[in-house]
């Protein structure tokens, strides 16, 4: 026997051996960050953090990770979270100059608050209820409200409206959530490196609340492996989007101002991320080609990329890429450590211009009506400049359209009516069939669920402006279902506006890049747009009624009741007199004067009064008694009864 | 002899048994800002320079429990964002890094507080919102905000009355949720809150008396606002001189204050807390201090704290010999209960043990018992 056991021992060793090169070989958990820089044509500068993290497929459910957080992979164990994102935005996209049709609006472009949205890989009777505790794990995770999504009333289940087509979607949003600090700390903790280190080491937290608007994102998705036995591997995606001012003291209005990463973070680059697999800053820059030779073979010609009459870089970069319209300059952050940081830096020379593509349509959103009783709706899409250019028209039976995807929810105390559904094409109105191909409405039921409202619209393509509105009543919430702040108003969640015809991607012809921010670049993402947050002016109670009615009755039965007592109980003369005895006593100045002028005139002193100060006190007195008795009478009575209960 | 051994039994039975053989192993902080809007600025920069002293002291994040009204740090009016200031010199942010918030906004309610206090909370609310403490918890609970005679408003929506409290903290005794609590209020009229506590081990002090305003201390005019109120700017400038190795006693930070500058009377109920204040030191409840026992074997339990390792003001924690520790560990744990429970009732008690022990038949003496109570039913009845 212990002869067998002997000759087994290598055997084993060999086979866990084996067993360990596999593992080893197998793919491994990979983390990346980049961060890409943009100057604005409205004299801005917008960041994009952008990390990665890929957990491949493993049988180890979610217990053991190296990078991954083990937090989100126990989120996407327990709920069973086909694919997600949360996103804390502050702030609103203005798509007029920051671009809107480009893979970074139309992914990072979000409306105000926090959106979450699911994709659950659960039987449909229990998709409620994982979005219900998700909702909660993720409020603990993320240090906000996000558990007041739980409640139907809150979230909806969208078609196809939303772009991502499955009967197991939820959707929820809450436009005013904060987002704070708060917010982005657990969001950092999920990074293999924190802030300490890389990339995020820039996220100084005054700096990002600064600017005009900060959008913190976090998408994963999981990824089948199709083995049996395996799990299913996870791609965690977290990207913060800030836009922030560049301080300037050139007073000149059209130059654009000059920056570094130093003055826009009052922070440095001390080395990147050592768990990171790639660390890359991106600095692009848009229509920059017309001046430019297409070939940048020659050294001298690269350097004229990045030092040249208009701008120049602090740092050489290590490479250059183009696309159609931008440029690419990409940095390796490996190189810098503490004593030679890595602090990019633009300087502008000359007065430079440039535009965004943005998307076919600009859509805004508004309120129509007054009064606390009926409102309408608006939502108006109008043509853009660069509708023209743009690609992804469809050509039907002769006519080019462009189709315009709208999502909308409803608090259910917005009571639409979804008959006064009415579509405006270049101030005329329309028949539904004409430009409306597409229509699912769910309306809302009263403190139950919310309404939803999808739309597909086809409108010609030399459309200028369309305007849809609806009709809505004003409903009444139950006073304990107003919020402490009721007459800020209540708001209606922002509308989608999606161009299922319209993608956009970035390529930039570059097989040999593996970067993860390049490659989501280059997939063709659906252009979409949120419109505005609506706030709604809703009949509040007079929260203080109940304690302004106690104060009033309190006045008038005081004012009533002191008024008749007075009335029946005074009396006048005895008052006189008691007055005029009083005034004997105390006015001796005025006696004395009243002597001096008798004396000076002759005439005898006017008697005291007829009553005598003996009987006055004897009054008094009895008066007294019979007040003694009378409230030791009531005493007594009182005592009685009270013992007797 | 039988009956009366009975009757001492029932007696017993009926009297409250005095098990405080738990020993202090947690700190948990409870730290609540009730005031929404921007003007109540102070309130929250309150609760959060309390969140950074716990912090300082020892108290780790999961162990704390902040619920803060509204969003100041990243307010539109604020000139500093993601920054908040309890002073004028702008020294120190309190926002920090690194902070957990764990209820904010409309989730800042009565019922969402006495739900953290009891621990009744749905199935999916996550751990890091619950006050998860236990039988050796010390618990610091500190409220601010807009009060009356007997009340806390929350959000200008809500009350919280002096009767909720003390049924949520009685609540929590009997469930076990704590060893002490430790109640520190800044509000008008703060003493009143405390009026209806009952619980054993609870002690609470409030910014002034019934009939006394709070008030602020400075206004900043650069954030436009107040920043701190007076009762908690001298509470931190009494905690900003202490590190984690500091034994400053209770009656310290309660000589500390003084009327004048609070221009209130700061108020302490001490008749429901039995230990000394002068040996109790404020790490107790404001930071997170354990003691380390060096013992020869291990998993070695104490049952309860000696009282002649307790400290007094003057004494730092740390320097009780190594000596005295070893002496204690050799101890039984049975010795050390005996040579300290020496009062007459728990004589009496260990007594009665014996006697009941001795007993031969015990089912007489139950059936005797019963009679006995059914004759003292009758008698009672008959004579009301």
């Amino acid at each position: 026997m212990a002869s067998l056991i002997r000759s087994w021992i290598p055997l084993l060793i060999l086979q866990s051996f084996l067993v360990a090169i596999a593992f080893g070989s197998k793919e491994a958990e990979e983390f990346s960050e980049a961060l890409l820089l943009k100057p604005l044509p409205d004299r801005k500068v917008l960041a994009h953090f952008h990390f990665e993290n890929r957990a491949p497929p493993s049988n180890s459910h979610g217990r053991h990770h190296h990078l991954f957080p083990k937090a989100i992979s126990q989120l996407v164990q327990k709920f069973r979270v086909k694919e997600m994102e949360l996103s804390f935005t502050q702030g609103r996209w203005n798509h007029e100059h920051w671009g809107g049709f480009d893979p970074l609006s139309s992914m990072n472009a979000k409306p105000v608050g926090v959106e979450l949205w699911a994709v659950f890989d659960v039987p449909q009777s229990q998709v409620d209820t994982s979005w219900k505790n998700l909702t909660h794990a993720l409020s603990g995770l993320f240090c906000a409200s996000i558990n007041f999504l739980e409640s139907s009333t809150s979230y909806a289940a969208p078609t196809w409206g939303f772009g991502t087509n499955s009967d197991k979607l939820r959707y929820g949003s809450l436009p005013r959530e904060a987002v704070c600090t708060e917010n982005l700390t657990p969001w950092l903790k999920l990074l293999p490196c924190r802030d300490k280190d890389g990339i995020s080491a820039l996220m100084n937290r005054p700096s990002v609340y600064r600017g005009f608007y900060h959008s913190q994102r976090l998408h994963l998705s999981t990824v089948e492996s199709g083995q049996e036995g395996l799990g299913s591997g996870i791609v965690l995606e977290q990207t913060l989007t800030v836009v922030l001012q560049p301080e300037t003291t050139s007073v000149e209005t059209n130059m654009q101002p000059s920056w570094s990463l130093s003055s826009l973070f009052g922070r440095k680059v001390v080395g990147s991320c050592v768990l990171a697999k790639s660390s890359n800053v991106y600095l692009q820059l848009e229509g920059r080609l017309g001046h430019e030779s297409k070939n940048v073979d020659t050294e001298i010609e690269a350097h004229k990329l990045w030092k040249n009459a208009d701008f120049d870089l602090s740092l050489k970069p290590d490479r250059v890429l183009r696309e159609s319209s931008s440029l690419l300059f990409i940095f390796d952050i490996d190189k810098s450590s503490d004593s030679e940081p890595f602090d990019l830096g633009l300087t502008w020379k000359l007065p430079s211009k440039w535009s965004c593509q943005q998307a076919p349509l600009q859509a805004t959103r508004f309120l129509m009506g007054s009064g606390n009783e009926r409102g309408a709706i608006a939502i108006l899409l109008k043509a853009t400049e660069s509708q023209e250019k743009l690609p992804g028209r469809v050509v039907t039976d002769g006519r080019c359209t462009i189709k315009a995807n709208i999502f909308q929810i409803f608090p259910w105390y917005v009571k639409v009516y979804y008959h006064t559904l009415q579509i405006f094409v270049d101030q005329q109105q329309k028949t539904d069939c004409e430009v409306l191909k597409k229509i699912n409405v769910s309306p809302s039921t009263d403190k139950v669920s919310s309404g939803m409202l999808e739309m597909m619209l086809e409108l010609p393509c030399e459309v200028k402006s369309a305007a849809i509105s609806i009709e809505y009543d004003k409903g009444f919430l139950h006073i304990d279902e107003y919020p402490p702040d009721a007459n800020q108003g209540f708001d209606i969640p922002s509308a989608l506006i999606s161009f299922p015809s319209h993608h956009a991607s970035l390529d930039f012809q570059e097989e040999l890049s593996k970067s993860p921010l390049l490659s989501s670049f280059k997939e063709k993402s659906l252009v979409r747009s949120y419109t505005e947050v609506l706030l709604v002016p809703l009949t509040t109670p007079d929260f203080s009624m109940p304690y302004n009615v106690i104060t009033i009755t309190c006045t008038i039965f005081a004012l009533y009741f002191g008024s008749l007592l007075n009335v029946l109980r005074r009396r006048i003369g005895e008052e006189e007199r008691f007055l005029k005895s009083q005034g004997k006593k105390t006015f001796g100045l005025k006696q004395l004067l009243s002597r001096l002028t008798a004396k000076i005139r002759g005439r005898p002193i006017e008697p005291p009064s007829s009553d005598s100060p003996a009987a006055q006190s004897s009054f008094l007195s009895s008066k007294l008694i019979f007040k003694i008795i009378l409230v030791a009478g009531a005493a007594a009575a009182w005592q009685y009864f009270s013992t007797d209960n | 002899m039988k009956v009366l051994t009975l009757v001492m039994l029932l007696c017993y039975s009926f009297a409250f048994s005095s098990g405080d053989t738990t020993i202090h192993t947690n700190n948990w902080a409870v730290l609540v800002c009730t005031s929404r809007f921007w003007f109540n600025y102070r309130h929250m920069a309150n609760t959060l320079s309390l969140y950074r002293t716990v912090k300082r002291l020892g108290i780790p994040d999961e162990r704390i429990i902040l619920m803060l009204a509204d969003d100041m740090a990243c307010n539109a009016r604020n000139e500093y964002p993601a920054q908040v200031f309890n002073n004028e010199n702008h020294k120190l942010n309190l926002y920090g890094d690194n902070v957990e918030v764990d209820y904010r906004g409309y989730e800042v309610t009565v019922e969402n507080f006495l739900r953290v206090l009891t621990g009744r909370h749905e199935n999916a609310v996550p751990r890091s919102k619950r006050l998860l403490s236990d039988e050796g918890s010390h618990i610091l609970l500190y409220m601010t905000g807009h009060g009356g005679d007997e009340f806390l408003k929350f959000q200008d929506a809500e009350e919280l009355q002096s009767h909720d409290l003390a049924d949520a903290v009685k609540q929590m005794k009997e469930k076990r949720r704590f060893k002490e609590l430790m109640i520190m209020v800044d509000t008008c009229q703060a003493a009143t809150l405390f009026n209806q506590l009952q619980s054993p081990d609870v002690l609470a002090i409030g910014s002034s008396l019934k009939g006394e305003n709070s008030y602020s201390h400075h206004l900043d005019s650069d954030v436009g606002v107040s920043v701190v109120d007076r009762f908690t700017y001298y509470t931190l400038a009494f905690f900003e001189r202490l590190n984690i190795y500091d034994n400053a006693s209770l009656n310290s930070l309660f000589r500390s204050y003084d009327p004048k500058l609070l221009m209130s009377t700061a108020y302490y109920r001490t008749d429901l807390y039995q230990p000394h204040l002068a040996e109790v030191p404020v790490t107790n409840f404001f930071g997170s201090v354990m003691e380390t026992l060096h013992t020869d074997s291990v998993y070695k339990a104490f049952s309860s704290k000696t009282s002649n390792n307790k400290i007094n003001s003057e004494m730092p924690l740390n320097q009780l010999s190594e000596h005295d520790e070893l002496q204690k560990a050799n101890i039984q744990n049975d010795e050390l209960k005996t040579e300290k429970q020496k009062c007459p009732y728990t004589q009496m008690r260990v007594d009665l043990h014996k006697k009941l022990e001795k007993l031969e038949n015990v089912d007489t003496v139950v059936n005797l018992g019963i009679a006995v109570m059914l004759l003292v039913v009758m008698v009672s009845s008959s004579l009301l």
